[in-house]
């Protein structure tokens, strides 16, 4: 498939582009495969032109076509929020504009995004891919205790599809157990290792769901690992993101929890967060609110309230606290999982991390956490940021958790204005780049598709 | 009536004082005529605690066995306890401090009795004179005067003793325009707008009652400001409905066909009544602890103070508009021209004038629009959001005030000279001084009570650069524009310094603006360091080139 047989018009002269803050602006529309460009010559021709929009076309969410007359106004509602408008003369030309981007946006196709046609200039292909390997997160620990080690039994991704190359495990259990620990766990998610806390040699831990079942199954190879990892600990704690109701309610489909006589050294604590559609609808219900300029303080109130966003913030940071407490204050470790270990579990381990762990909070140090406890471990950025809030397409598994824990974040960054040595404006770029990027980073669902 | 009557224990040790933020700690409890100190033997003496009784809105007793804890609920916020062994002491220190704090008489109020600490280089009670302000208006335009009408305060009570009237208009035409106005508040000057010559003028309604009372005076006067066929607007900060109401009880609004060149627009504000309960409701929620997302949020919509402020800004930006966008002259009014009227015309000069957004300009602005204006400070101050007891004529109007002129500060954050914290210390002298400046309602109360001659003006204090500099803003950068707040209701914020300023430590925010104010100062440094090392450098380059021609 060719992407100029789905541009029906490429260049479209005297278009007029508002919104988003700034004074409209008149000049020629482009269609690219990938992008919308739109330059205007403020010094009139011959003066050299301006570029008013650079959009990449994967950043649309929603488009909204209204014919008046002989022209046409075509609404761009984008991913990163930003509503724009392109009024088109000619109604054919609009029509066709319109129908191009509709097209251009829902290509589905991985290998047909940007990022694998993005060239720029002064920058080495290879960089940023290797900067943060697992190993040199690994050689930290190694420093510190012998009770770890790295384990490549996933290398081929046989043993879990969405886990990366390589995990840190403990040094007790050997890669055959840990076959067997992974057919126990919701997709192959066996424990392994999130965070070793240097003050008190305590460790976090996240994985999948336990598979017991309706039929309380066991699995010895997973009370070992889960006994290997507490070491000297007293005792851990299991924080499960999903309520008590619904982790009960899962064995019925095969999953469940941690039963205490297999596990008599692990306290189990619920703290349910919201995931998958309701966390969607909270998204844009929230933006819907923030759009409205004319609402009344009690209405914008009100929406606020019932959109539910604030009370997911809540809730995630104050699971954080109570994970990098027990890590903290208890001195136990602990696991960390929900149903799949792909969503809250991240949000959870990673906002902890940044409590506990002030490497975490340089620049790098943020960087190497958004590696390893997004990316790598699996989060389907792909599937979860397909769509934004304003799509009118029928949603399949799109949900704001990253965009959660960015907002997580930035609430920390308020509160310890000095403690982060990044700014809102990095949180902001991530937030976009996950939606829609020229860079590969954030395509995919996990290393193995990578 | 000695004070040393009302005190029954003046002094009890090994009293325990818990304070937000503070490590409880152990001292000496005294009670004197006007304040409440704690000092303990952490360092020779430390005083813990140094508060004004009349800082003190409400205050509660529990007994546990043989300890007593009193509980001080103040009217900047804070909530203070105090430990006190003994049922006996306990019962009386409490019943001293509820004496000491409802004293009726503002002659007995610490202002009379406080002898400042420091030198006296400027007497605050001379640095806002109207004669002042008007000479600055007669360099402008010669359209107005100074009227001495009022000099006994015998035309209008709540009205200063010199204002500012259209040229026109003689004292013997004011007398009647203030028979027709509430309270004789007739209509007067409150601001001029250099750029385009148009005024806004403020009053109370016209008594126009059921009968459609007209006064030719009245009329003429507002007609003053017009220039030749152009309209004008009136902004009645009451709805249609409560504004015709008004009548049936001798109020009223003015009538199209007497003030055919005049527009009216009825921008709604809450009348002060409302305003108390509000910032009871808003307090209360700021103070629950459930931590519960829901309940936060519906309880800060219930209380309506978000509301409030959006109402008022959105009036203070449509007077600010017609004078400057319509290129029109305004007058605001609402009942009595006390509260309402005053939140708008002085945040409509925020708005407008540059000059009101430095430190002078805007304590000339409170001095002017408020303090001789006439609001009732004395009324609407005596009690804050936590007190018991009934209350009648109390309400946060000046601090609604304070807070729409936060919001502004918020968004335009270079535009100011002053920064949150001046804000927030205006709002505490309001309720609580040792200062005389917001004692009495009026210029009239003020010069009876002799302040001027026998307390100290707060602008005496404030003004001393060490002082000052801590409520200097580090972003300030002078301009000249007109600003104008967004009032989206997304854009309108919880004044946390208030409101959440004793439920959460500001340590770290206070850290970063220390650090702020440090950059910026070191940045001044290194610019005024280049520029030196410039002009040496263009030095040589001269004394090169002379030693290059000889």
């Amino acid at each position: 498939m060719e992407f100029a047989e789905l541009i029906k018009t490429s260049r479209v002269e005297s278009v007029v582009l508002a919104g988003a803050g700034l004074p409209p602006a008149r000049g020629t529309l482009c269609i690219t495969s990938h992008h919308l460009l739109l330059s205007s010559r403020p010094g009139g021709a011959g003066a050299a032109a301006t570029v008013e929009l650079w959009l990449l076309i994967r950043n649309v969410d929603a488009v909204e076509k209204r014919l008046c007359g002989s022209s046409g106004t075509i609404t761009l509602r984008c991913k990163d929020l930003r509503v724009l408008q392109l009024e088109i003369p000619g109604m054919e030309e609009c029509l066709n504009v319109a129908s191009s981007i509709e097209a251009l946006s829902s290509v589905d196709s991985l290998m047909m995004m940007y990022p694998f046609f993005y060239r720029p200039q002064g920058l080495r292909l290879e960089d940023g891919w290797h900067l943060f390997p697992l190993e040199r997160f690994f050689q930290c620990i190694a420093a510190q205790t012998n009770q770890w080690r790295l384990s490549a039994v996933n290398k081929d991704f046989s043993t879990c599809p969405t886990y990366p190359p390589a995990l840190i495990v403990p040094a007790a259990v050997d890669d055959g157990a840990l076959r067997k620990a992974a057919r126990f766990r919701h997709g192959g998610r066996f424990p392994v290792l999130s965070y070793y806390h240097r003050k008190n040699g305590t460790v976090m831990l996240r994985s999948g769901q336990p598979l017991t079942g309706p039929n309380r199954k066991r699995c010895p190879e997973d009370e070992l690992l889960l006994a290997a990892a507490l070491a000297q600990a007293a005792r851990g704690f299991v924080v499960d993101t999903r309520s008590l109701q619904a982790a009960k309610q899962a064995r019925m489909g095969g999953g469940g929890t941690e039963p205490k006589s297999a596990y008599p050294r692990w306290k189990r604590l619920h703290r349910p967060l919201e995931r998958g559609r309701p966390l969607q609808e909270s998204f844009v219900r929230l933006v819907d609110a923030c759009n409205d300029a004319s609402l009344s303080m009690d209405r914008w109130l009100s929406r606020l309230e019932s959109s539910r966003w604030l009370s997911h913030v809540k809730a995630a940071l104050s699971t954080a606290c109570l994970a990098a407490q027990c890590l903290e204050r208890e001195e136990a470790c602990v696991l960390v999982h929900g149903a799949e270990g792909t969503d809250t579990t991240l949000l959870v381990t990673a906002l902890a991390q940044l409590i506990l762990d002030p490497s975490c909070r340089t620049l790098a140090g943020f960087q190497g956490l958004l590696e390893r406890e997004w990316i790598q471990a699996g989060h389907p950025f792909h599937v979860r940021c397909a769509r934004s809030a304003y799509s009118h397409a029928r949603l399949k598994q799109e949900a704001p958790l990253f965009l959660l824990f960015l907002d997580c974040v930035w609430q920390l960054g308020r509160q310890f204005p000095r403690s982060l040595e990044f700014g809102e404006r990095l949180l902001l770029a991530l937030f976009d780049s996950a939606y829609a990027s020229s860079y590969g980073t954030f395509l995919g669902n996990n290393e193995k598709e990578r | 009536m000695e004070f040393a009557e009302l005190i029954k224990t003046p002094r009890v040790d090994n009293v325990v004082l818990h304070r937000p933020f503070y490590p409880a700690v152990e001292g000496t409890l005294c009670l004197t005529g006007h304040h409440l100190i704690l000092s303990s033997r952490r360092q020779d003496d430390a005083e813990e605690l140094w508060l004004l009784h009349s800082n003190i809105d409400s205050i509660e007793k529990r007994f546990v066995g043989s300890l007593g804890t009193i509980i001080i609920k103040c009217k900047d916020l804070r909530i203070i306890q105090l430990d006190i062994p003994g049922m006996e002491e306990c019962l009386n220190i409490a019943s001293s401090i509820e004496a000491l704090s409802t004293l009726d008489s503002v002659t007995l109020m610490y202002p009379f009795f406080y002898r400042p600490m420091f030198e006296v280089v400027e007497d605050g009670w001379r640095s806002f004179l109207p004669e002042q302000e008007f000479e600055l208006l007669s360099s402008l335009t010669d359209e107005w005067r100074l009227s001495c009408i009022n000099k006994e305060f015998s035309v209008c009570p709540s009205y200063p003793a010199v204002v500012i009237v259209p040229k026109s208009i003689d004292d013997e035409a004011l007398r009647k325009v203030a028979v027709f106005r509430h309270g004789s508040r007739f209509p007067v000057l409150s601001y001029y707008h250099k750029k385009n010559g148009m005024v806004m003028m403020r009053s109370s309604q016209p008594l126009t009652g059921t009968n459609g009372r007209r006064c030719k005076e009245d009329e003429k006067l507002i007609n003053a400001t017009l220039r030749a066929g152009k309209r004008g607007y009136i902004i009645d900060t009451r709805s249609l409905n409560v504004a015709q109401q008004a009548r049936a009880k001798g109020g009223g609004f003015e009538q199209e066909a007497h003030y055919p060149q005049w527009r009216r627009i009825h921008k709604s504000i809450e009348r002060f009544n409302i305003l108390q309960e509000s910032l009871i409701k808003l307090v209360e929620a700021c103070n629950d602890q459930s931590h519960n997302m829901d309940r936060w949020l519906s309880k800060l919509e219930a209380s309506n103070w978000l509301t409030h402020i959006k109402e008022i800004l959105t009036a203070a930006c449509l007077a600010a508009q017609c004078i400057d966008r319509e290129g029109a002259s305004v007058l605001v009014h609402g009942t009595e021209g006390t509260d309402s009227t005053l939140q708008v015309t002085s945040l409509a000069q925020i708005i407008l004038d540059p000059r009101c957004r430095t430190i002078r300009g805007f304590e000339s602005l409170v001095v002017r629009e408020w303090l001789q204006a006439g609001h009732p400070f004395q009324q609407r101050c005596a009690q804050s959001a936590y007190s018991n007891s009934k209350q009648k004529w109390e309400a946060p109007v000046f601090l609604l005030f304070l807070d729409c002129v936060w919001q502004i500060l918020r968004q335009f954050p270079c535009s100011f000279e002053f920064n949150e914290h001046f804000l927030i210390m205006l709002f505490e002298h309001a309720y609580a001084s040792q200062f005389g400046t917001f004692l009495g309602n009026n210029e009239n109360e003020r010069s009876k009570l002799k302040l001027q001659q026998k307390t100290m003006s707060l602008w005496s204090w404030v003004n001393r650069p060490q002082e000052l500099n801590k409520y200097k803003n580090p972003l300030f950068e002078a301009n000249s524009l007109v600003i104008w707040p967004s009032v989206a209701p997304q854009s309108l914020q919880l004044w946390e310094g208030v409101f959440l300023r004793w439920n959460r430590s500001s340590k770290f925010l206070d850290e970063a603006y220390e650090e702020m104010v440090t950059l910026i100062e070191y940045n001044k440094q290194l610019k005024a360091k280049v520029n030196a090392l410039r002009r040496q450098l263009a030095e040589l380059e001269t004394d090169d080139r002379m030693q290059e021609n000889a």
